[in-house]
């Protein structure tokens, strides 16, 4: 209790206007996913949540429907100011970006079919790509000498990049037996 | 079918897409494409265009592309009623599991659950960087280029959009 009250009162200190500020950047700034500039802004720089909590609550928004960034934006946003910091936290995400990519996105659509935009088009998510590998390899550094986690982040792994199988599936498969290996140490520590 | 209730039947079913887009808004791009397409309302080649533009542009990808869709269909009033239904249902949902989960936070099982969870989301991470690499890859130049980002996010300070500029311009150059 005293420690949700402590988390409660460092949570208030916290301007509607800076998560909304924080979360435009997270969007503006997420070329090819944004979840390489949410935990770079989450954790890095505002540290809203330490690298663990972040990692939790992507396991929490991979687990329910929809896009994970706006997921992990809604709980950053609840997290620090309740329901309004949802709501702030959600339209930084959204309103500004949204309003810029569509009329931007609008102009290029009608000339698609250059092939030197084609090329940028190419290196671009070629990047991107790496960029969502070193992210994934940062978060697995705090973990790296849990011999556990790593098998279940490689056969997290596998089963998504090789078996063709849905998310759901893979999840379903894995957390039982992940969450019983973690009891069975916890117990026998 | 005039363009406003087209606009209503699109956001429809977006509501229900995004209700059940369990692992994220593409898993469900393949039933968004046979249903706008088999309607007539764009061409196989447009939706191609509206989904590599959502991807490179910042932002709210999967919500832009929703929204190309809706504009397409019923103008600005289409776009933004696609928007609002694709991230308004999961938004009230993140909400409601969020409040859950942290209530019980300090419980020993959810610990325990937490951290059997983890390793599976980073592995996840990983797996989603490598897919879209191989989708990506035209040669050994931009399995290069992935691994040099990728280098760079773990091994550097530098910002994300200066590794993604790299990799535009080497692709503009001519590189891949």
């Amino acid at each position: 209790m005293l420690e949700k009250r402590e988390r409660n009162s460092f949570a208030d200190r916290v301007p509607l206007r800076e998560l909304f500020i924080g979360f435009l950047k997270v969007s503006l700034c997420g070329f090819g996913g944004g979840l390489v500039w949410a935990r770079r802004v989450v954790v890095e720089q505002k540290q809203w949540m330490d690298e663990q909590e972040f990692a939790e609550t992507l396991t929490l928004c991979q687990l329910m429907p929809g896009p994970n960034i706006v997921g992990i934006t809604v709980c950053v946003g609840t997290k620090m100011r309740g329901g309004v910091g949802a709501i702030g936290a959600v339209a930084g995400f959204i309103l500004l970006p949204w309003t810029i990519g569509l009329a931007v996105g609008g102009v290029v659509l009608q000339h698609a079919e250059i092939a030197m935009l084609q090329n940028i088009l190419g290196g671009l998510s070629a990047a991107a790509a790496g960029l969502l590998i070193g992210t994934g390899l940062r978060l697995l550094m705090p973990h790296r000498r849990r011999r556990t986690a790593l098998l279940f982040a490689g056969l997290a792994f596998i089963g998504m990049a090789f078996t063709g199988l849905p998310l759901p599936i893979v999840l379903i498969v894995l957390a039982p037996v992940s969450i019983a290996a973690v009891g069975l140490e916890r117990a026998r520590a | 079918m005039n363009s406003s209730s087209a606009s209503l039947v699109l956001a429809g079913h977006l509501a229900v897409l995004s209700s059940v887009s369990f692992g994220g808004f593409p898993t469900v791009l393949p039933d968004v494409h046979s249903f706008a397409v088999a309607r007539g309302w764009m061409t196989d080649q447009e939706f191609a265009n509206f989904f590599a533009v959502s991807q490179v542009t910042p932002g709210p990808n999967m919500i832009l592309m929703m929204s190309f869709i809706g504009l397409k269909v019923g103008g600005i009033p289409g776009a933004i009623a696609s928007a609002l239904a694709t991230f308004g249902p999961p938004c009230a949902m993140y909400y409601l599991s969020y409040r859950l989960w942290d209530r019980f936070r300090d419980m020993p099982w959810q610990r325990i659950a937490r951290s059997g969870l983890v390793p599976l989301t980073i592995g996840l991470v990983i797996a989603g960087g490598y897919v879209m690499a191989r989708s990506s890859a035209v040669g050994w130049q931009s399995v290069a280029i992935t691994a040099a980002a990728a280098a760079a996010m773990l091994g550097t300070r530098l910002n994300p959009p200066w590794i993604l500029a790299a990799g535009g311009a080497l692709g503009g150059l001519g590189f891949l």
